[in-house]
This record gives C-alpha cells, structure tokens and sequence, in this order.
C-alpha cells in the first residue's frame, strides 16, 4: 500500500522535474523566462535527470521489480542534495554580495531546485529516513 | 622493555588508517580507495609506561611479490623485525582477511588481531566469538571500533603483552602431506646455510620458494645451498603448488569461519541495492555527471565570497606597503613582487579546498569508487585505465595532487599515460586569464567560451592519450579490478583531513615555488636597474622582444610573450604580469579597457591566449611534480616540449579558423 | 550444474561457482589474494554488456569485462 503512495508521490514529484527542468532549458536556448524558473541549461539538465530517476523508480514499482524503491530512494536524495546545493551557492552569493556591496535579493534564490526539493524534502522525512540509515555506519 | 615497535597490516579499505590516527593522532589521508598508503607512515604512543612506535604498512591482500606495496609490507615485517604486528580486521568481511592473516602467521612474528567496524558486523546481527577465533588461530583477538575509538587500550595492551612474551614462533596453516615433505626437505636444505636461518623463518622461505616466488628465489641465489635448492625446485611445478597452498588456506578459513560467527541478515544490504542505481546502464552516467556538475558549482559559488574577501586583504596590504615601506625598490619587491605574485595563487585557495572537500567527501562515501567503474568503459576507449579518471576529476583543482592521485594505478604505462595528460586538464590556476580575457573580448558569451576551453583541455588530454598508446606507449590498459566498499557517511573530521593533505600542496606550492617565482619575476622586472617597472627597457622586456618573434605568428606581442614567460612559475601569474606590463595593476576593469584598446589584440587573438595558456607547458610545480612521480628527467623534458608545441599549432590553428565563426576582428 | 561460461556473460542476481581463473600469474595471485579463486562461490550484483560488479564472501568488487572474460565459472543450479 506504502508503495502505491510512493508511487504517487514519485509519478508526480519526477513530473514536475521533468517539466521544471525541460522549460529552464528552453528558456536558456531561446526564450522568455518563467518567473520562478530561471533560465539555466545545466540546472535543466540536472532537473530532468532527478525526473528521470525518479520516474524509473515509478515504473519499476508498478511493474513490481524490488529495484523500484530504491530508485525511489536514490532519487529523493538527490532531490534533497541538489535543493542543498542550490541553496548553499545562494547563500554564498548573498555573502559575496554583502561583502563587494552589490545587490541581492531573496527572490535569486527561489529556482525548482530549490522548492521541488522541500517537496523532496517532505517524501525523505516520511519514507527514506530508515533505508538510508542502514547504509550510514561512519 | 621500554620501547616497542607494532607494524600496522591489512587488507585495503578495512578502516586501518583511521585506527593508526586515532592512535597515533597524527594526521593522514583517509580514503575509501585502496592502495591510497603506498609510503610508510609512523607515529608514537605512549601505554603504560612503554614507548611505542607504530608503523602504517601499505593495506595488501596478500603478500605476494607481484606488487610493490606487499613486498613493501612483507620485506619489512622480515628485515625489519617489529616486536609484534597488528593486523587490522574488518569483521564484517572475515573471509577475505582471514587469507592475510594466514599469510602473516607464517612471518613468524608475533601477532594481534584488531577485530575493526565490529558496530558495522553487529549492526547486521552478526556475532563473533572472539574467545574461539582467538583459541583456533592462536592469535589473541581485540575489538575495535576504530573510528569511534574503541577497544584501542585493550588492543595497546594485548600488543604489549604478545611483544613481550610471544616467543618468535611459526604457526601455520597444514599444507597437507605432500606438500608437508617437500617443504621438510627444503628447510633440511636452507637449514644448512646458517646466515639464511637466522635471517629468515625457513618455513615462510621454503612454502615462498615452492611457489616461485621471484622475491624469495632472490633472496636464495646467492645463498651456498642455492644449487640444491634448485635441484629439489626444478622437479616441481610452482603453479600447482600455489594453487594447493591457496586452497588449505581457504578450506582452513571455511572450517575456522562457522565456528565463530552467527552471520547476520542477509540479502541483499541498502549498499548493494544503491549501486543497481549508481550504476544503471543509462542512468549510471547522467547520474554522475549531474554530481560533478554540481560539484564544480558548488565550488565557485562557496568561493566567490572567501575568494573576494582574501583579494580585498591583498589590495588592503599592497596599498599598506607602498605607503610605509622605504627604500622604493624594497616597497616595489613586496609589493609587486611578492604580494602580487603569490597574491594571485592565494586568491585560489578557497577554491581549491572547497573543491577538495567535496572530492573528499564523495570518495570516503565511496561514490567515487562506482563512478571509476562507470567511466571504465569510456576511458578502457580512450586508452586510458579506469582508475585514472580520478586524477583527472582533481586535476580540474590542481594538477599537482591530481598527477600524485595516479600512484593509485597498477600498470606502469597506464600510469604514465595519466601524468602525461593530467596537465591538459585545466587547473583553476588558468581561470582568471579566461575570465580576464573572456570578459573583455566576448561580453555575454563569456561563459560558453569558458567552458568551450575546459571541454578542449579534456579533449586534448584524450587525444593525448590515444596518441600515446598508439605511439610511444604501446599495449592494453589493464583490467579493472576494484573493491566496492559499503557506502558510508564519512565524519566532518575524515573528510576535511582528506581535503587539508590534498590542499596543502597547492599552498605548499604558493609558498615555495611561486615564491621564489615571484622573486625572479620582479627581478626580471626591475632590472636595469632605475628602469620603470616592467617596461620594455627592463630585462623582463629584453626577454619578450627576444621570444616576440617565436609568438608572432600566433598574433602575440612582446608584452604577451613576457606574461606567458613568467606564467611558466604559476599560471596564475600570467594576469598579474599583464597588470604590470600594461601599467594597469589587477584591479577593476582597468586592465580589461588596456587590453582591449590595444590595436594588437582582438577577439582572435584572444581566444587564441586562451588555448595557448591552456595548454602550454605545465606550470613550475606540476613539472616538479611529474619529476617526482616519474622518477625520469626524460618524461618530464617531453611533457614540457610536448605541451609548448601542442599549445603552438592549437593556437595557430584556432587563429586561423576563429575568424570565419567571428566575422573579424 | 551448468557448463562452464565466463563471469561475464551472466546477468544479475546469478550465483556460480569459480571454476579456473584464466589470467597471467601476478592477476591470479592478485584474483586470489581478493577472495577470487578455484570454488569461490560468487553472486552476480549488477552487470552491464560484460562488466560486472560482484560479491564473494563479503566483499564486493567491480570488474571490467577484460577481466571478466578471464574468469570461468559455473553456475549454480
């Protein structure tokens, strides 16, 4: 049943990083920017990468392979660690730009990265906490 | 006794160097990938009175001759003679390890087991009776959790004890009884030869000689009874022997093993069920590739704010000494000299470290393992081993700790082919000339011709790299053979110790090299003395008019040929030389407007710089570098003449055809 | 009892058994040394046109298909 909502919740989430990441890329190559999705060729591919895996894992749990959770899993994590990354080079531009003096607003940091990764954020604190701690012995 | 030496052994990758620092507290390099401990390293600790000396040896699986790091560790266990030897277990792969310790018995030497990652083989459910492993292998067994710290007094003590009243003895495994009688009749043989016997255990000796065992054969030649040896060796025939032994060893292990340990829960771990991901046929490289994107942004954006804040001091300490330091010329030397010159690598340093750190913190998870696997396939075409894609992935920060990265590869061509085409790879040292350049010329399409370049230094190092091995180093990469470790979490600590032994070399270099760079530099700028700095009338001048003529071609002036010059110290130096020749300073656009005024330089010849600085002879620290890691003058003269000439025909080339894509000047 | 393949012709989920490691002494010993020899049961984890990424005993390695080739087995029924 866990997996039905998985299933769901993957189909859904690895939608929307398919469809984010598709119009950052046609933004970067052609045309007019969507608020909230600035253009970025690599931060498009990225995007649609993270889609990608997640998608698999949907499809995988539908045709009842075990692997299918964790593509899931795999692609929730880097879900969570690409919307880590986007924030922390935000936050390092606010600082940089605190230090030369230039502007900076909060708005720069609001791109899919980082708000479908709350999303991510949401599926990891409900499902993937327990399979990622059986790999974490350090 | 007061003073004790304990030789740390090991299988790769079983925690061993986490447990010499938690010992010794010295610092090391901790990594997931094996054969990362090729040099020794030693520490101190003090238990009870007794002052300890503790050796790191190279992790082996075995110790056979066929590698340098297991004769490394065998040689010095025999010559040596510590009082006792630590072998560091991972208990939850006992199978595989317990085929060294059988090795190791056979030394002679005194013996300890740490049991180590015992939380990670109880966390399966996994138990492990200590007290029978111990009695059946008549070794004493400890448990350890290295990185947590524990069990190391036990271990220190059980140590101690066995150095101190073990007597020097051989137990071993029983080879069965025709093997038996030869081994017999080899030892009657060596027992003869009294300095060998005193040297060496003869059992060790003869099962080593019965397997051919280039190393012990030599250690036989010169021996009296060496011609009886060969007469009981020639009968035989050594592979066969080998295969017996291995074999006794593994049954032995296989009855050991049941006895000791209730395995824990089986199927397949949430490693194994990660790596059908991390190495999906498709996914596998998209996967890896949105990493290594987000590492390099990472990077520049984390660095951005320390990078400003450490050029902002510069300036602040440059304007400080032209104002308070007397005479002039001392004040000039400091300043433009030595604040300038250094100033430029240091300017780099967070970009380096930070770069590092993620490096770090993806190999001690052990990711990097999986993506050496997945670009296998890709660099097995390129002509170049699996493993060498690491230190091409470091290069991109450095190409000095990416060139000494490669003494993790086995074969001796493959690991050459990697050093020779590391420097292609382009190093953040070469950055600030692109941006510099880039921007002025290019405006907005500075970013795409940017990282054009990066993907031309790639290509160059692969063109390399097929050309050698068609050419002058001919022959097939060697397989691919890698553990896959458990991924683990590593600990801040791990993993900024990993990023400092990496990182350091690059301010090693800033303070040594380039140091001693800048001084030659400003030198060159100086004299004649009274001569304005940096101005054609100075020898730095002299120099470039004498070179113009070889750059001409290539659109270059003097004023470029000098900046190139001294970009062979660092390449980092080449913007800071253009600063001076120009009469500008780094600062601002200034530098930028001077170039693009000059009727000598276009968007042409710009692009042109580029390639040439990208790949031009390696900068002073990489050539000591390749030196050192070659061992040959011959290797590093042809990286130098190879680099300049490449660098020359790219360049030429590229100012040839850049004008039909540019439309002019 | 199958006959004897290749390590890299078998695909995911399979056991076998090593039957000869076909490879020049210093690989061999190296293959031995890792656990990789004569009656060594492994399980194949993944694999991908010939390289192969597999357990023995408790420990995992990847192997290219060069290597794989090398090493025969049979598989478990």
């Amino acid at each position: 049943m866990s997996n039905m909502i998985k299933g769901v919740f993957g189909a859904v989430l690895g939608a929307l990083y398919g469809g984010l990441g598709t119009l950052q890329i046609a933004a970067a190559l052609t045309g007019p920017a969507v608020p909230f999705v600035p253009a970025s060729l690599f931060w498009g591919c990225v995007l649609l990468v993270i889609g990608a895996v997640l998608l698999t894992g949907v499809r995988n749990l539908a045709r009842g392979l075990d692997d299918g959770v964790v593509f899931f899993n795999v692609g929730i994590l880097l879900s969570v660690s690409f919307g880590v990354i986007s924030l922390l080079a935000a936050g390092a531009g606010a600082l940089e730009a605190a230090i030369a003096g230039e502007a900076w607003s909060v708005a720069d940091t609001l791109a899919p990265a980082v708000y479908l990764a709350a999303i991510g954020a949401a599926g990891f604190l409900a499902w993937c906490r327990a399979f990622f701690r059986g790999l974490a012995t350090a | 006794m007061t003073g004790i030496r304990i030789a740390l052994a090991g299988n790769p990758n079983v925690g061993k160097t986490t447990l010499f620092n938690a010992l010794t507290g010295s610092r090391q390099h901790v990594g997931n990938w094996p054969g990362v401990t090729v040099e020794k390293k030693t520490g101190r600790v003090n238990r009870n009175g007794h002052a300890i000396e503790v050796i790191d040896l190279p992790g082996t699986y075995s110790l056979t001759a066929y590698s340098a790091d297991e004769v490394v560790a065998r040689d010095y266990i025999l010559e040596e003679k510590p009082d006792v030897v630590v072998q560091v277990v991972d208990a939850t792969n006992l199978e595989r390890n317990l085929y060294l310790t059988t090795q190791l018995a056979e030394l002679g030497v005194p013996i300890v087991i740490a049991l180590n990652m015992a939380d990670a083989a109880e966390a399966t459910g996994c138990t492990i009776d200590r007290e029978r492993l111990s009695a059946l292998l008549a070794i004493p067994v400890v448990r350890t959790v290295g990185i947590r710290g524990e069990g190391l007094d036990d271990l220190l003590d059980a140590a101690i004890r066995e150095a101190e009243t073990s007597p020097y003895h051989e137990h071993t495994v029983g080879y069965g009884n025709d093997v038996e009688a030869m081994i017999a009749s080899l030892v009657g043989v060596l027992a003869a030869d009294k300095d060998l016997a005193e040297r060496y255990p003869l059992r060790w000796l003869a099962a080593r000689l019965l397997e051919g065992d280039e190393n012990a054969l030599a250690k036989v030649r010169e021996s009296p009874v060496s011609s009886r040896v060969q007469d009981l060796l020639s009968a035989i025939d050594p592979d066969e022997y080998e295969a017996t032994m291995a074999d006794r060893r593994y049954d032995v292990i296989a009855a050991i093993l049941p006895q000791v340990r209730t395995a824990g829960a089986r199927g397949m771990n949430a490693s194994e069920m990660v790596d059908r991901v991390v190495t999906d046929r498709y996914l596998g490289i998209p996967i890896f590739l949105a990493l290594m994107w987000g590492t390099f942004e990472l990077t520049f954006a984390v660095a951005a704010p320390f990078a400003a804040l450490i050029e902002a001091g510069l300036a602040w300490l440059s304007a400080a000494v032209a104002g308070s330091i007397e005479p002039a010329w001392l004040a000039s030397l400091v300043g433009d000299g030595l604040i300038g010159g250094v100033g430029s690598v240091l300017v780099f340093v967070p970009n380096i470290f930070i770069l590092f750190l993620i490096l770090s913190f993806l190999e001690d998870t052990g990711y990097l393992a999986r993506a050496a696997f997945i670009m296998d396939r890709l660099m097995y075409a390129i002509g170049l081993p699996g493993k060498a894609f690491i230190p091409m992935l470091i290069g991109f920060g450095c190409n000095v700790p990416g060139i000494m990265a490669a003494r993790t590869i086995e074969g001796e061509k493959d690991r050459l082919i990697t050093i020779l085409v590391n420097p292609f790879i382009s190093c953040s040292a070469r950055l600030p000339v692109y941006i510099l350049f880039a921007g002025a010329f290019f405006g907005a399409a500075a970013g795409g011709v940017v990282f054009l370049l990066y993907v031309l230094g790639i290509a160059a190092a692969i063109g390399s790299a097929k050309l050698f091995r068609h050419t002058i180093l001919p022959g097939e990469s060697s397989p691919f053979i890698m553990e896959m470790p458990p991924y683990r979490l590593p600990t801040v600590w791990t993993s900024l110790l990993h990023m400092w032994s990496r990182g350091a070399m690059y301010v090693r270099k800033a303070g040594t090299i380039v140091f001693a760079g800048a001084l030659v530099v400003w030198c060159l700028a100086s004299f004649p003395f009274g001569v304005e700095y940096g101005s054609s009338a100075s020898l730095a001048g002299a120099l470039g008019h004498l070179l113009a003529p070889l750059v001409a071609p290539l659109g270059f002036d003097w004023k470029i040929a000098v900046a190139l010059l001294f970009g062979f110290v660092a390449k980092e130096v080449v913007v800071g030389s253009l600063g001076v020749l120009y009469g500008t300073g780094e600062e601002g656009d200034a530098l930028s407007m001077a170039l693009l005024a000059d009727p000598g330089l276009s968007a042409v010849t710009a692009l042109a710089l580029m390639v040439f600085v990208l790949l031009y002879t390696p900068c002073l620290a990489t050539i000591a570098t390749i030196r050192k890691e070659t061992g040959s003058w011959r290797w590093t003269g042809f990286s130098v003449a190879y680099g300049l000439v490449l660098a020359w025909l790219l360049a030429l080339i590229v100012g040839q055809i850049a004008p039909f894509f540019l439309g002019g000047a | 009892m199958g006959a004897v393949c290749p390590l890299a012709l078998l695909s995911a989920g399979t056991e076998a058994t090593i039957a000869d490691v076909r490879a020049g002494r210093e690989m061999r010993l190296r293959l031995v040394g890792m656990g990789l020899c004569p009656d060594a049961r492994v399980r194949v984890q993944c694999a991908d046109r010939g390289s192969l990424i597999v357990s023995v005993g408790d420990a995992r390695y990847a192997l290219s298909r060069g290597i794989a080739m090398k090493v025969l087995v049979k598989e478990a029924a």
